[in-house]
């Protein structure tokens, strides 16, 4: 293959052009690095907060709705498109190479600039073709009261979003902060998003006159307006529609039983063959894949929604397009919601109510939850070279080897826990995730999940750079 | 019955193998799941928080933006 026709090399020429974060040429101190982290995340949450300039308006269905905790995007505002140019790159990059589509010498420096590159390239086009999509699709209005400056206009804000959230996330990436732009504004954008339903000062009318968003500052608030103690706390508890403390401790459940589990773990015993037969240890989560297959999950449903809403909206009397998804706009909080079809069977129930009114949909949902999270994180493992026999490999390169094993049995004893974990491990994470849903837990069962396994990564890593800072390994 | 079979067999191969695995499992104990779920905690707490005054901060800015838009 040495003078075969690469892909990658198509990206050589675009290479001048991306914007780029030079790599870090020295030692990071570790404050240094955390500050890199912060000015970063503020950076990003500015963004989320910042309107677009020229939109008409934001009063029409959204049919993102359902995944924008998640992909760390806001409505109508500069970061509408969120994190989502960059992860689709990242996934679409990973599954190239992963199938061989794409061809990568890890070894060779040129190629993993070119990956870079081209990775880059790809989210800065995914990030234009999403937002032209928006505009044209009368995400803002249509195009005729837009006016076609005022859309060229929106399109160049999202675009430099796009750049923006690639950049902040290279700039994590090389060295300069901890871990990946990616996992941490998802984090907060999950954590923004339960806190502020459940301490929100905004003030939303109901049948039952002005209420507060927030669930702990409506308990309160009734606990000291209302005469009738007693009935003001069963409302704080289990009024509907809006966050109550139900959901709350729903989703302080969540969080502890995704703690527990995250710390369940293979412990393989390794020996280095050099340096005086120095012990270690290989962990195999049963998280093995973390939250990866919930991600992907997501993004399927994600677009499934998407499809199914651009289809119902103009041809909502064929026959496939409702066996797909049927969708009406829903009386309280504005965006759409499936009511018939694929669509509606894929979404969680709201409530226990729900589930007892359509008990196949229930089950339909839980097993393709469960089905879906397993396979996905059993796929996972093969195209992002974290299988049994990638494993094996980064452990012989490392001159590691198992007691007890000869080095030719490595990968078959890995096989042993690998798949299982990943398998089994996906199975866990949906059924955490169908828990989480049931039981009303804020922010989604998806949503908690991300963001405790983020948070949990983030503290790894933050052992591990204070350990390293500290000299604790004498490097 | 060879087609229940065919589906039955290998989630049973599954569930056996995932039951050892979960078996094989390091659990945490008490201690170090406290440890944990405070520090966890105290993340979730510190980065919601961030966003919560962030969006707070920004409601009256936006509201004057938009107003004068």
């Amino acid at each position: 293959m040495a003078g075969g026709f690469r892909v990658l090399h198509l990206v050589r020429p675009f290479l001048a052009f991306l914007p780029e974060v030079q790599s870090a040429d020295r030692k990071i101190p570790f404050r240094e690095k955390v500050i890199y982290t912060v000015i970063s995340l503020f950076i990003f949450l500015v963004c989320s907060q910042l309107p677009l300039y020229g939109i008409h308006s934001t009063t029409g269905a959204d049919p993102f709705y359902w995944m924008r905790v998640i992909l760390a995007s806001n409505r109508g505002t500069v970061m509408e498109l969120g994190i989502t140019p960059i992860v689709t790159s990242g996934m679409v990059m990973q599954l190239l190479v992963g199938s061989k589509i794409i061809e990568v010498d890890n070894s060779v420096r040129e190629d993993r600039a070119l990956l870079n590159g081209a990775q880059k390239l790809l989210g800065i086009l995914i990030a234009i073709g999403e937002a032209v999509a928006y505009v044209l699709s009368g995400m803002y209005g249509s195009v005729s009261q837009l006016g076609t400056g005022n859309a060229i206009l929106i399109i160049l804000q999202l675009f430099f979003a796009g750049i923006i959230v690639i950049c902040l996330d290279e700039l994590l990436q090389k060295g300069y902060g901890l871990g990946s732009g990616i996992s941490l504004f998802i984090a907060t954008n999950i954590c923004e998003n339960i806190i502020w339903k459940a301490f929100s000062p905004t003030t939303i009318n109901s049948g039952r006159g002005a209420e507060f968003e927030g669930a702990v500052i409506a308990l309160f608030h009734l606990l000291i307006t209302r005469t009738d103690k007693v009935r003001a706390l069963r409302e704080a508890f289990y009024r509907q529609n809006l966050p109550n403390v139900t959901n709350l401790l729903a989703t302080v459940l969540v969080f502890l039983i995704v703690i527990y589990f995250q710390g369940f773990r293979v412990v393989l015993p390794v020996r280095s063959k050099n340096a005086r037969g120095q012990q270690g240890s290989y962990p195999i989560k049963l998280f093995y894949t973390s939250n990866m297959p919930i991600i992907l999950h997501s993004a399927l449903i994600t677009n499934l929604y998407f499809i199914s809403q651009l289809l119902y909206r103009r041809y909502s009397g064929n026959f496939l397009v409702n066996l797909l998804g049927k969708w009406k706009e829903s009386e309280y909080s504005g965006h759409s919601v499936p009511v018939g079809g694929l669509a509606y069977y894929v979404t969680a129930p709201s409530s226990l109510a729900d589930v007892l009114a359509n008990p196949f949909h229930a089950l339909f949902y839980v097993v393709f939850m469960l089905s879906a999270c397993a396979l996905f994180s059993k796929t996972w493992i093969e195209v992002s070279g974290s299988s049994a026999k990638d494993v094996a490999k980064q452990l012989k390169e490392q001159q590691m080897v198992m007691p007890g094993h000869r080095e030719s049995n490595l990968q078959k004893e890995l096989n042993r826990y690998i798949p299982t974990a990943a398998a089994f491990g996906g199975v866990c994470i949906g059924a955490l995730t169908v828990l989480a849903d049931f039981m009303g837990a804020i922010g989604s069962g998806t949503g908690i999940l991300l963001a405790v396994t983020i948070i949990y990564q983030y503290f790894e890593t933050f052992e591990k750079e204070r350990a390293t800072e500290l000299g604790f390994f004498g490097f | 019955m060879d087609a229940i079979d065919s589906v039955v067999d290998p989630l049973r191969e599954f569930a056996k193998d995932s039951v050892r695995l979960v078996k094989r499992c390091h659990k945490p104990d008490r201690k170090e799941f406290s440890k944990v779920a405070l520090r966890t905690a105290i993340g979730f707490v510190v980065m919601g928080f961030v966003g919560f005054f962030v969006k707070l901060i920004f409601i009256p800015i936006n509201n004057i933006i938009v107003g004068s838009g």
